[in-house]
Formats: structure tokens, C-alpha cells, sequence
């Protein structure tokens, strides 16, 4: 009970001391090893280096380089130009246009944040200059540069699949339609919001010329995921082609990317690695441990006595995770949570990738939550507007979100139709 | 102290570049290791059986020497629900005790990792698939953990060489300056 304590307490001092994830869970799992376990303290380093030799982490710094490289050019305003041009002659189109635009970046990209900024630089001024609110403009930018987080390559989503062995394969291809879900979701909104917004008429030549303009980059998600799912490509692998794909379009056709500025966009995805993948080392390491020592079947144990039923679980789950979202980082959260969390899932036979993907949901609606969703930070700074003006104009997307996930979390099928 | 914060800076400078250095070659392996065994089996019907673990491999090296650039660009995973509730006036304190923390436990790390190597060095460990010794890959650990160390005493001694927090800065840019 004393080491929980002081464990406990070490935890919160250097949270309060502002120290790095790295600092919190590294002491974490050295106090754990020290206090409750037999082993040297190298053995630490020794699990850390187990979790790092490991052929399935290599998707992650492939797929985050794909999407570094395809988010340096104008990318971005291609897939507008496209989704603009196809939208055009539906009432409210460029709103339309807005979430699809996200929703299509972010599968190439595969961030939430570059989504956001990317699309929404474009998108933002545009909806304003069409006549549309500024509070819906801007909960729609905030609201679906959050895809990325649930359209593959999800980077959450190959964390996930890590920490718990679940086939990342599975996971991308059981995130395609609760993904679709929630774009429609965004999509009808948009739609019923601006239902009296002039339609324009479809211009053919515009389409053609922007989807000439935009095959390339419409191309990547195509390739990574009829790759996936034709069983043509594992995960890692069509990862690695993706990587060779967006340097080949970025270099030799669109050529807005230098050979000099390779450097640099790699140079930025390291930074982003040299972030995420000690956290990820030290997670395992404590996960080792715990399980080790039998802490997740005991976690099992006493669920199974208290918990009923599935739904009863995933009922509390959903809270706790939305709390948890509110408050913590996606990826710590996964890192941290998903190895807990998915044994007691599981042994509620609940599909563990089901799980995963309402997991994935729950997260990414942490960044639509006040006070520390990323989107609203960033979407304050970027857009020049007050915070409350941001956290208001994204609330009812924040509702239909919660309605996907509900969606998401009662009908299993959502995730698992398409999984072999 | 002048004279003390330059050389610190060309420090830092040189650490920035070893780390870029190591981390592009690194990284250049691992998609050519991983490309060569797409393109390999779909040439030839075979793949290349050393070259997942080669990537792994090159992967050690870009996320270790990856830990010593995210420092430099400020992009550590921080907890921040926190932050303000400790006095505003105890701020650059509190930073220098974060660099300090950084760095002791980073040194801490590098020692358990220098023991860990040794050790395979002792053992004699293998690569399962490739005809290499481990330790030359493990070492990556004490040597990235050691660098970020030093990089974090620095910024605790001349606060003013630490990079700026991206999200504070963030706050202040317009779309068009945003990262």
C-alpha cells in the first residue's frame, strides 16, 4: 500500500514539475521494477530493447514519413480543388467539401493536426468568403481534421495494434466504416446546417482538370488500402511502398518537393519518432512487468465479478476514455491504457480490434473536448479566435461525434463486416 | 559565462548534426531495406529474409538518435492539464528543474544501458538473421540516451538555449505560419 503511494505521489510531482511522458513513465517503471520486482535494473533497458526489436513498430515510422512528404507540397489544395469541384452543385457544397476534403487528406497525411491545418488554411477563408457562419466553419474544421485520427494509416491505431498484438491489418481495414460513419455524420450536418446556401452548377471542365491534378495524390490511399485489403501487402509493406510512392509523386511529378528538402522532411519525422518511440519502449517495459506479474488477469478477475455484461463495460469504458481523452495525449493514452484495458475486453468477448477501434473513437473525440483538445488549441492559434468561441462553434459537432460512437460502440459489425 | 554559452551552443550545434547525420542515414537504410523486399518478392517471388531485421535495426538507430531532435524541436509528449497550477512566477524554475530531471534521468538510462551492452559484448549475442554481433545496434541506446543528457544539462545551465514550446508558439502564429 506504501509503494502505491509513493508511487502515486512521484507520478503527480513530476507531472506538476511539467516534466516529458518520457521522464513520468521511465520513473514509473523504474520505481515499479525497484519496489515490487527481484530483477536488476537493467532489466528495464533490457524489455525497452525487446519492445524496439520488433519488424511490426516498422510501419509507423513509414507511414508518418508518407505522410510528411505528401503534406509538404499543395497536396491539400489538389484534394480541395477535386472535392470543391465535384461538390459544387449541392446546397452547402463547400461545407460538404470541407469534411470530405479532410477526410481524404487525413488518410494520406495521417494526422489530425496536419489535417486540420492543411485543409482548414485553405478551407477556412473560403467558407467565410461563400457567406457561411464562422462559428460552423470553424467546428467544421476542428471537427473533422479529426479523421485522421480514425481513417488508415492511423497512427493510434498501429500503437494499439503493438500494445496488444491485435493484427494492425485488421485494425485499419475495421476503421474504414466507422470512419465512413462519421463523415456522413459531418456530411448530413453540413448539409441540413446549410440547406438554404445557394447550389452553384456542375462545371465539367473544372472536374476534369482537377481530378488530372489530383489523381496522384488520390491515388495513395488506394494503393495503401487496396493493397491491405486485397491481402497484396501487410501493413509494413505497403507502408514502404507508400514511402517510395510519395517520394517518386512529390519529387518527379508534382515537384514541389526538392531533393534538398528531403532532408528536412525527414529530419521532422524523426523529431516525431524521437517523441513517441521511447514513450512506447518504456510502456512495454511496464506492461512486461505487470504482466509478469499477473496484474492484467488479476484486472480480469475482479471485472468478471463486477462487471455484468459487455455492454455494462463498454458503457464505463466509454467514460473513462472520454475523460481520459479530455485530459491526455492520444498516443500516451494508448500506450498506457490499451494493454490494461483490452485483456478485460476480451475476456467479455468482446472482439479485441471492435475494441480497438472504439477506443481509437473515444480518443480522438478528446480532441474536440475542452479544455485540452489539441484541435481547439490549434485551431485557436491558427484561426485568431477565443477559445470559448472555439470550444462553442464545435460542440454539436462534439454531439455527432458522440452519436458515431455510440453507433460505433453498439453495433460491433460497424468495425468487424469487413475483416476477413 | 559569455564564452561558456557559445561553447555550449556549438555543442548543441554539433549534437544536432550527429544526430541529423545518423538519423537521415538510418532512416534511408530502412526504406531501402524494406522497399528491396517488396520489390524483391514481387520480382522474384522471394523475399529478402534479413531485411525486416535489418530495417528493425536502422529503426533503433532513427528513434534513438530521434530522442536527441525531438529534444531540440521542443516535441516531447508532455502531460499539461497541469501546468498552471503551480504560481506563474515559479516558471523558470520550474523549466530548469525540467531540464535538470531530463537529464539525470536520461544519464541514469545511459548507465543501465552501457551495463546492458557491456553484457552482450560479454555474452557474445548474435543477430538471429544476420551474421552481426547485437551490441553495435544496442549501443545506440546508451550512446542516444547520454547525447539527450548532456543536450538537457545544457539547457538547464543557460535556460535561454532551450527551444520554445511549439503549442505556446502556436498560440501567437497565423494558418500561415503554423507547422
Amino acid at each position: 500500500m506504501m509503494e502505491a503511494l509513493l508511487l502515486t505521489g512521484l507520478i503527480a510531482a513530476l507531472i506538476l514539475l511539467r516534466q516529458n511522458l518520457l521522464v513520468i513513465l521511465g520513473a514509473a517503471v523504474l520505481y515499479v521494477y525497484s519496489a515490487y520486482g527481484d530483477d536488476p535494473l537493467r532489466f528495464v533497458v533490457l524489455d525497452a530493447w525487446h519492445a524496439l526489436n520488433k519488424d511490426i513498430l516498422l510501419s509507423l515510422p513509414l507511414f508518418i514519413l508518407a505522410g510528411q512528404v505528401m503534406s509538404r507540397g499543395a497536396m491539400a489544395q489538389r484534394l480541395v480543388r477535386l472535392v470543391k469541384a465535384a461538390s459544387s452543385p449541392i446546397p452547402g457544397g463547400l461545407a460538404v467539401a470541407t469534411v470530405l476534403s479532410c477526410a481524404l487528406f487525413a488518410a494520406i497525411s495521417g494526422s489530425s493536426t496536419v489535417t486540420l491545418l492543411a485543409v482548414g488554411g485553405i478551407m477556412y477563408p473560403a467558407l467565410l468568403r461563400e457567406g457561411y457562419s464562422k462559428s460552423f466553419s470553424l467546428g467544421t474544421i476542428c471537427a473533422a481534421g479529426t479523421l485522421g485520427i480514425i481513417v488508415p494509416p492511423s497512427i493510434p491505431l498501429i500503437l494499439y495494434g503493438v500494445m496488444t498484438r491485435t493484427s494492425i491489418t485488421d485494425l485499419f481495414i475495421a476503421g474504414l466504416l466507422p470512419a465512413l460513419v462519421l463523415t456522413l455524420l459531418m456530411s448530413g450536418y453540413a448539409l441540413w446546417f446549410n440547406r438554404r446556401m445557394p447550389a452553384g452548377e456542375l462545371d465539367w471542365r473544372e472536374l476534369w482538370a482537377a481530378l488530372k491534378e489530383g489523381v496522384w495524390a488520390l491515388f495513395m490511399p488506394i494503393l495503401i488500402l487496396g493493397g491491405i485489403y486485397s491481402g497484396h501487402f501487410t501493413a509494413t509493406e505497403s507502408a514502404a511502398v507508400a514511402v517510395v510512392y510519395a517520394f517518386v509523386v512529390e519529387l518527379c511529378v508534382h515537384r514541389e518537393l526538392k531533393l534538398a528538402d528531403s532532408h528536412e522532411v525527414i529530419a521532422g519525422t524523426t523529431r516525431v519518432l524521437g517523441a513517441l518511440f521511447p514513450v512506447l519502449m518504456f510502456a512495454v517495459s511496464l506492461n512486461t512487468f505487470l504482466t509478469y506479474q499477473q496484474v492484467p488477469m488479476a484486472a480480469v478477475d475482479w471485472f468478471s465479478g463486477h462487471v455484468a455484461d459487455q455492454r455494462s463495460f463498454l458503457l464505463g469504458a466509454n467514460l473513462f476514455l472520454l475523460l481520459v481523452g479530455a485530459v491526455m495525449d492520444i498516443g500516451s493514452a494508448v500506450l498506457i491504457l490499451a494493454p490494461m484495458l483490452e485483456p478485460i475486453a476480451r475476456a467479455l468477448a468482446i472482439d479485441p480490434v471492435h475494441f480497438g477501434i472504439v477506443m481509437i473513437v473515444n480518443l480522438e473525440i478528446g480532441y474536440l473536448t475542452p479544455p485540452f483538445g489539441l484541435n481547439l488549441i490549434i485551431a485557436m492559434g491558427a484561426f485568431k479566435t477565443s477559445f470559448l468561441e472555439t470550444c462553442k462553434s464545435a460542440l454539436p459537432f462534439l454531439g455527432l461525434m458522440l452519436v458515431g460512437l455510440l453507433l460505433v460502440s453498439l453495433f460491433p459489425a460497424l468495425s468487424l463486416l469487413l475483416v476477413g | 559565462m559569455i564564452l561558456h554559452r557559445q561553447t555550449a551552443k556549438r555543442i548543441l550545434r554539433g549534437l544536432d548534426r550527429v544526430e541529423r547525420g545518423a538519423t537521415t542515414c538510418a532512416f534511408l537504410a530502412l526504406i531501402a531495406a524494406m522497399f528491396m523486399d517488396v520489390l524483391s518478392r514481387e520480382l522474384t517471388g522471394v523475399g529478402l529474409h534479413w531485411a525486416r531485421q535489418a530495417g528493425v535495426y536502422a529503426n533503433v538507430f532513427v528513434v534513438m538518435f530521434g530522442l536527441g531532435l525531438a529534444s531540440a524541436g521542443g516535441t516531447h509528449i508532455r502531460p499539461r492539464f497541469a501546468d498552471n497550477w503551480l504560481p506563474a512566477r515559479w516558471g523558470p524554475v520550474i523549466e530548469r528543474l525540467q531540464d535538470g530531471l531530463m537529464s539525470l534521468f536520461c544519464l541514469f538510462i545511459a548507465g543501465l544501458g552501457s551495463q546492458l551492452t557491456w553484457e552482450s559484448i560479454r555474452l557474445g549475442e548474435r543477430s538471429t538473421l544476420l551474421p552481426v554481433p547485437i551490441w553495435p545496434v544496442l549501443v545506440a541506446i546508451p550512446v542516444a540516451f547520454f547525447l539527450v543528457g548532456m543536450r538537457h544539462a545544457i539547457y538547464a545551465a543557460w535556460p535561454g538555449l532551450r527551444p520554445p514550446d511549439p503549442l505556446k508558439v502556436n498560440d501567437k502564429s497565423t494558418i500561415k505560419g503554423a507547422p
